[in-house]
């Protein structure tokens, strides 16, 4: 691996610590902060398919199919006193690894690949939730920091046992 | 007094039954918690509701070719949905006839036979066993073929929507749906509709009824529950949702229509298809209306939303099971309809505003699941029964119902009455008593 290479894989694990991060500690106005204003942020439906077939996941329906004002109107909710799926907050935490840098343009572009694993406690349940699968993002260089300008998040699971997405993947 | 000395499951069906008819009572707006949480009327009303009634299996746009199929749940058993070779809509217990392996484990595709993966029989899609590995030798050519066709599951079809029953003597499918059609037709039969992508599937530990019931009649929760929508802008205020109409039918099935609109909620380049489609009352309530959120008993709800994302007014339409897996626990999945002949872009932002809005992720639809999952907990263990806990369902009913409505059942003229879930439950009880 060069050096370049090396030091921009730092970067974007640095960088999805730091959501993770924000979005564990509730922090959903920085962490919007780490948008692009191109985002798309997507989450396609897992489907369970006969034998090898691929891709295994639906092209044309969406848990999550957002653009930087859809996403906007989600941070916005949960700031209102109304937002009951998450009012107290899940306690989550977000294991980030397996991070790979697939494409890397300095000061210009990146595709980086990693996997997620969510924990999240609501409430008083003594049992958890965990959501798990692999991000595929890309990010754009705007004014000095990388920015989030595509998420594709492939759940491992094609029914969630979560009871709600009310919170980010 | 608590008592601790009465349980329902050291009970005979016929005093569950008895129990039932004398602390559930409709018609006094008084449900017991105990209904949502006792594993004893979950086992009851598995077999005197889900094998008795007519349960929904998806929509005919989902399997359009021949050979087209899907694999759903029925009553708690998965079943085969197939598009023949004949072009005919057939379901079958997913299960092989030789040695009992579950057939076929995927989702959806398109197979003209399917191979049992255990010793390799091969039935075709419209049941029939066509071919057994060696079976002239291993046989002596004695096997019954005919008798080994896969069993049948009984359905029927009313506007794309497919629903199954495992009742040898089912009520007439036609009578089941009675003159909630009316209402049906506009939800999802106001002109072609299609299923878009994959049904979206996630669990909730709650107990399935509360979710049928919320649909059927619960417009008031939304100004509390759904406060966060109207404070967005995406709805015009707080008490939007009391506005218009409360509906109920025969058999338990109900809707809560809300009117009137200003706007249209529909792609307008599609009247001409809607007035073909619809009778001239039917397209005369459509076009005034605002929301259409209702229950066909007993568990497959739908809804009509129609409001402003980033700018605009779009409207989406869903179905959505509340499908039993416990007591205490639901697979809720919810399929997004869109009519066949709207233009690419209305689809788009239809899909997209339903995604935001009663997906998984969607910004309703989470804050109804953090409700149903604490009233399931508040109901379970020994003390809401044996204290007798009830609901209260009474509102409304001091009211009348309207005359001369455009469509027929019996109808409120506002949403905020519980008028639905009465006849919910009063159809569901006489369903358990008979």
């Amino acid at each position: 691996m060069s050096m370049e290479r090396l030091l921009a894989k730092h970067i974007f694990e640095e960088w999805l610590y730091h959501e993770a991060k924000c979005l564990d500690e509730i922090e959903f106005d920085r962490w919007f902060n780490l948008m692009h204003p191109d985002l798309r942020y997507e989450m396609p439906v897992r489907v369970n398919k006969e034998g090898m077939e691929r891709p295994d996941y639906a092209t044309d329906m969406f848990a999550f199919q957002d653009d930087i004002n859809t996403l906007k109107m989600r941070v916005e909710r949960l700031k209102t006193e109304y937002a009951w799926a998450e009012m107290p907050p899940s306690r989550t935490r977000r294991f980030v690894s397996n991070v790979r840098v697939a494409e890397f343009e300095d000061h210009q572009r990146a595709v980086v690949n990693s996997y997620l694993l969510i924990y999240r406690s609501r409430s008083t349940d003594i049992e958890h939730d965990l959501i798990s699968g692999e991000r595929r993002d890309e990010f754009k260089y705007l004014d000095g920091d990388w920015k989030l300008s595509k998420r594709f998040f492939l759940v491992d699971q094609t029914t969630l046992n979560t009871r709600n997405l009310a919170i980010f993947v | 007094m608590i008592k601790t000395d009465v349980r329902l499951d050291d009970m005979t069906r016929g005093e569950i039954v008895r129990y039932l008819e004398n602390t559930v009572e409709p018609e006094e707006g008084i449900i017991p918690a105990y209904i949502m949480s006792d594993p004893a009327v979950y086992d009851l009303e598995h077999e005197k509701v889900f094998l008795k009634t007519w349960l929904f299996l998806g929509h005919e746009s989902e399997i359009p070719n021949n050979g087209d199929f899907v694999t759903r749940d029925l009553a708690g058993y998965s079943v085969i949905v197939s598009r023949n070779q004949d072009g005919v809509i057939r379901a079958f217990y997913n299960m092989c006839t030789h040695r009992g392996m579950k057939l076929c484990r995927a989702d959806k595709g398109n197979k003209a036979r399917f191979t049992c993966p255990y010793h390799g029989f091969t039935f075709k899609n419209s049941g029939e066993l066509i071919g057994v590995p060696m079976q002239k030798d291993i046989y002596g050519g004695k096997l019954d073929f005919e008798a080994m066709g896969l069993h049948q599951v009984t359905i029927e079809t009313y506007k794309g929507l497919i629903f199954g029953t495992f009742n040898d003597t089912p009520q007439d499918f036609s009578e089941f749906l009675g003159d909630f059609k009316w209402y049906l037709d506009i939800a999802v039969g106001r002109t072609d509709m299609e299923v878009v992508g994959p049904p979206q599937k996630f669990i909730i530990n709650s107990q399935w009824k509360i979710g049928a019931d919320n649909f059927v009649s619960d417009s008031y929760h939304t100004m509390v529950t759904h406060g966060s929508i109207a404070k967005l802008g995406m709805v015009p205020n707080a008490t939007y949702s009391k506005k218009g109409y409360q509906v109920h039918t025969e058999n338990g099935h109900g809707c809560n229509i809300g009117m009137p609109n200003p706007d249209f909620a529909f792609p307008e380049e599609l009247i001409p298809e809607y007035k073909a489609h619809l009778s001239p009352q039917q397209f005369d309530m459509m076009a005034d209306l605002k929301n259409m959120i209702g229950t066909i008993f007993p568990n497959l709800s739908f809804l009509v939303s129609h409001t402003e994302v980033k700018g605009k007014l779009i409207s989406n339409t869903t179905v959505r099971l509340w499908r039993p897996i416990a007591v205490d626990k639901m697979e809720v999945i919810t399929w997004f309809l869109v009519e066949k002949n709207a233009s690419e872009d209305w689809k788009h932002r239809s899909r997209e505003s339903y995604i935001l809005t009663f997906s998984p992720s969607g910004i309703f639809e989470q804050d109804d699941t953090e409700v149903f999952t604490d009233i399931t907990g508040a109901a379970s263990g020994h003390v809401p029964f044996a204290k007798n806990y009830t609901y209260n369902y009474t509102m409304g009913k001091h009211r009348v119902p309207v005359k001369d409505f455009l469509g027929p059942g019996i109808v409120y003229d506002d949403k905020f009455t519980e008028a639905n879930s009465r006849s919910y439950y009063r159809y569901w009880l006489d369903l358990m008593k008979a």
